[in-house]
């Protein structure tokens, strides 16, 4: 599998930041973006969106309740139990590999988000890794951390 | 005006139904939310709603086979893609198959109401 570029993976932090401003009016803080070597430690809510196609992997949007909550309130929303959280963590994943096509093209097939509550890692949600390395993300938004996790490669 | 909401997340269909109810958009009735192609097929066929505004990647059924479907069941409907696929080839496909408009995600509440003023106008 052919390796992709870093142009590539900058259209996630560029769609991350978009994301944020665009629906909270609130540009999140890029504190971090590397290529992971260890086990990727996630946070308790996650939503892991496939890649198909061109290119095969996933991206998984890890993130805290506080953060979905206040997200979710900024929106109007009230309902902030623990299924909205997940659900709103499934659809930000699902918003981020989706925009991706814009890009990468629209032979990328995506997946419906799988979603997942509890402290798992990067590479227990989507069972196995595509790359050696990963290409993390982490940020702050509203005093909260959070981190997308792009495992990513070309098909052919 | 008669809206029919289809997507598979809560937290859209419940901010596309905040920003009808807003109150920028007088004459909108949300008759209907539907988390797939298949419910909103259901719920079109008793509703038959003017306006959808509908999702592509759903489980059951996608956007795109559910859009062809509606189109042919109830013609004069108008449809507006709500979607993260905002590639141009995905959003001609779905013109092609009869979509009236397309709001690509993230979106702001003026963004919607302007797509939906679009076809309200038509």
């Amino acid at each position: 599998m052919a390796s992709i570029s870093e142009e590539d993976f900058r259209l996630f932090i560029d769609s991350i930041k978009r994301y944020f401003s665009v629906t909270t009016q609130q540009e999140p803080q890029i504190t971090s973006a590397y290529l992971a070597t260890e086990n990727i430690e996630g946070h308790e809510f996650n939503g892991i969106v496939s890649f198909s196609g061109s290119y095969n992997g996933h991206v998984m949007v890890s993130m805290p309740a506080k953060l979905l909550r206040e997200l979710l309130l900024l929106q109007h929303e009230t309902n902030i139990s623990d299924d909205n959280l997940l659900d709103a963590v499934g659809e930000i994943a699902n918003t981020l590999a989706g925009n991706a096509r814009k890009q990468l093209g629209s032979s990328l097939n995506i997946s419906v988000p799988i979603k997942l509550q509890g402290r798992i890692s990067a590479d227990q949600g989507a069972r196995t890794r595509t790359r050696k390395r990963p290409f993390v993300v982490t940020l702050k938004w509203n005093h909260q951390t959070a981190l997308v996790c792009i495992d990513l490669e070309r098909s052919h | 005006m008669r809206l029919l909401i289809v997507d598979d997340s809560n937290m859209i269909r419940s901010r596309i139904s905040k920003v009808v109810l807003g109150g920028k958009l007088p004459g909108i009735a949300i008759v209907g939310l539907a988390h797939n192609g298949e419910e909103a097929l259901r719920i079109a066929r008793v509703t038959k709603p003017d306006v959808v505004t509908m999702d592509l990647t759903m489980p059951e059924m996608d956007g795109l086979e559910c859009t062809a479907l509606l189109i042919k069941l109830l013609p004069k409907t108008s449809i507006i893609v709500v979607s993260a696929l905002d590639d141009k080839s995905t959003a001609i496909r779905a013109l092609k198959l009869g979509a009236r408009g397309f709001v690509a995600k993230p979106f702001t509440d003026e963004e919607l109401q302007m797509a939906l003023l679009d076809v309200m106008e038509k």
